[in-house]
């Protein structure tokens, strides 16, 4: 099975912004991209402990808001951490803890303060396996919502024909609504799984390897389905495939051993990177 | 794979010579044999009781009839039976211990697997599973000699002062407090079928995938809202066998329960009066029992709580087929 190679479309193409940088530093981006692309996420000096050991060690990283992210790297790098730092998920255990700023909005949600609840509904993820909760395929996209706002039927149900239409699912499942959402295969299990998210209407989307348990029409799916939301969300997308990374992101992140070696728009990295351990990782030459 | 074993050539050409291809056989078909006959000596053994129980109970029934089921006498002096007060305390006290265990076992099973620090966690589940190790007999001795006292004096007052006065429910809680009696029999059941049903829950909850767990939080949502949401719907095939777990206990237990209900073969309205159970009947009086009558009324007895726990039990699984296949639509 082979599939085309889509050109991703950005909207200033004409003038790829170059972001040099050494690596572990702040991105500077030239003025002039500065103007269309506005900083959404910006990490500083991230660090991230599992007990004593350190998954992160010291990563600086801005995200651009409207534009899609990619965090490549082998197995352990770190880069799914990352990702779990975003919306603090990692909270849950225990053992896990953050040091650094992460300023969504120049607001650091890594402060305690930071209403976690609020944070999340901010910010939404979609994970390697499809998650669908116990339950209809209309409840699943409207529980984020109803934890939220207190909507009218009429206007709830509009809120999910919504997402359901942004998800590319609306045609597949519109007559079926009120079954259990288990029933769907699973590249709709997983669209599912983004609509409930964007139904939230969040800034920030998260995704973990999202295509890593699909097959290839379903990963081209949630491909075209990334390229479509790009342009109202800031995305961040894990992944082990570098032709997705190629194909469905503008700027990519390379992280090897919880560091971050090299961050460039998508182009430069995939054509000339700076960094020896990038080329040799996306030549697949290691990792 | 197996089609090359079966050719001589194949089997000669992998270098395993005939004699050990036919120890293999051999230790296999002994192994299948072996396992086979110990599944169907369980069988067996539950036919040769159910068979024993019905050839004890024939005489009860044949004097009887079917009356024995809706007849409330309990008469050894003139050979008189009736099973109704018995199943009538083994009901109502399972209900009882039901209704006061499931809650609190849900309670202790979201703080055990959501909530609990980690440092308390085994401590914690290590203590509740303790309660199920201690004997029955301590739990009646305790159940006689320490809580009935106690609740003689404060819950069952109370109780007859409060709800005692309410319309529907009152005859219920009527009545002079005794310390002993159906509510206290209960209660004290519920108490140790609680680690069970907890231990249960607990388990199942901790099932639910980490992943679908963290979704339900990456949405934003509490941990209540995680819990109705997501938990429970998840596991709920899980509970249904952890609450039918414990109510299978309940049914049966003996000790405890001939320790505190009182003995007292008649059906009072209310709860907190004395009465008796199935379990704590036979204990009581299967060593009095003169007559060959009363002897086989009391094994009919048995068999009857043998047939309540299979329906309870056959119930269950129809509860969880009906769940199960509204699932899969």
């Amino acid at each position: 099975m082979t599939y085309e190679i889509q050109p991703v479309e950005i909207p200033n193409r004409q003038r790829p912004h170059l972001i040099q940088m050494p690596a572990v530093e702040t991105p500077k981006p030239i003025a002039e991209a500065q103007e269309q692309v506005q900083p959404k996420v910006q990490i500083k000096d991230l660090r991230f402990y599992y007990k004593n050991y350190e998954a992160l060690k010291g990563i600086n990283l801005t995200l651009h808001d409207k534009r899609v992210t990619a965090f490549i790297g082998p197995s352990g790098c770190g880069k799914s951490t990352l990702l779990r730092v975003l919306n603090r998920i990692y909270e849950l255990y225990p053992d896990q803890r953050a040091t650094g700023e992460v300023l969504v909005d120049g607001q650091d949600i890594l402060d305690p303060r930071h209403d976690l609840n609020l944070l999340r509904a901010r910010i939404g993820m979609v994970f390697q396996k499809p998650t669908p909760f116990p339950m209809s395929i209309y409840d699943n996209v409207a529980f984020g919502v109803r934890l939220y706002e207190r909507l009218s039927p009429r206007r709830l149900d509009e809120r999910v024909e919504e997402a359901l239409r942004r998800a590319a699912l609306w045609d597949e499942v519109k007559d079926k609504l009120r079954e259990s959402g288990l029933s769907l295969s699973g590249g709709q299990q997983q669209r599912l799984c983004i609509a409930r998210a964007i139904a939230v209407k969040p800034e920030i989307l998260l995704l973990d390897e999202p295509a890593s348990a699909l097959d290839p029409i379903s990963t081209q799916r949630i491909e075209e389905l990334i390229a479509d939301l790009k342009s109202d969300y800031c995305i961040v997308i894990v992944t082990h495939n570098m032709q997705q990374a190629a194909r469905s992101s503008d700027y990519t992140a390379f992280m090897y051993l919880g560091q971050l070696i090299e961050f460039n728009t998508t182009e430069t990295i995939f054509t000339h990177p700076h960094e020896r351990q990038t080329e040799d990782y996306i030549t697949g030459r290691f990792g | 794979m197996e089609a090359r074993l079966d050719d001589p050539a194949a089997v000669t050409a992998m270098g395993l010579a005939p004699r050990v291809m036919r120890r293999q056989r051999l230790g296999d078909a002994l192994f299948r044999g072996l396992t086979k006959a110990f599944a169907i000596g369980v069988l067996l053994l539950l036919g040769g009781v159910m068979v024993a129980l019905v050839n004890g109970a024939l005489p009860a029934f044949r004097k009887f009839g079917l009356g024995f089921l809706i007849s409330d006498a309990w008469n050894p002096v003139k050979d008189n039976f009736g099973a109704v007060p018995a199943m009538y305390g083994t009901v109502v006290t399972s209900v009882i211990a039901m209704v006061l265990a499931v809650p609190v076992a849900f309670g202790i099973a979201v703080f055990l697997t959501e909530l609990c620090p980690p440092v308390l966690r085994r401590p914690i589940g290590m203590m509740i599973e303790l309660l199920a190790a201690i004997p029955s007999i301590i739990y009646g001795v305790w159940g006689l000699l320490v809580v009935a006292p106690v609740l003689q004096t404060t819950l069952q007052p109370f109780l007859i002062d409060t709800l005692g006065n309410v319309p529907l429910i009152g005859d219920l809680f009527s009545g002079a407090p005794y310390g002993l009696g159906v509510l206290t029999a209960g209660m004290i059941l519920a108490v140790m079928v609680l680690p069970f049903i907890a231990a249960v829950i607990r388990d199942v909850f901790l099932t639910v995938p980490a992943m679908l767990r963290e979704s339900a939080y990456g949405m934003g949502a509490t941990t209540a809202e995680v819990v109705r949401a997501i938990v429970i719907p998840h596991s709920r095939v899980g509970i249904v066998g952890g609450v039918m777990l414990g109510l299978g206990r309940a049914l049966g237990e003996t000790m405890a329960v001939t320790f505190v209900i009182g003995n007292d073969h008649h059906i009072h309205a209310s709860l907190l009066a004395t009465g008796t159970s199935i379990a704590a009947t036979l204990a009581n009086e299967f060593t009095e029992a003169v007559s060959n009558i009363y002897t086989s009324s009391l094994i009919a007895l048995g068999l009857i709580l043998f047939v309540i726990t299979f329906v309870v039990l056959a119930g269950a699984n129809v509860l969880l087929w009906r769940l199960s296949a509204r699932e899969s639509t």
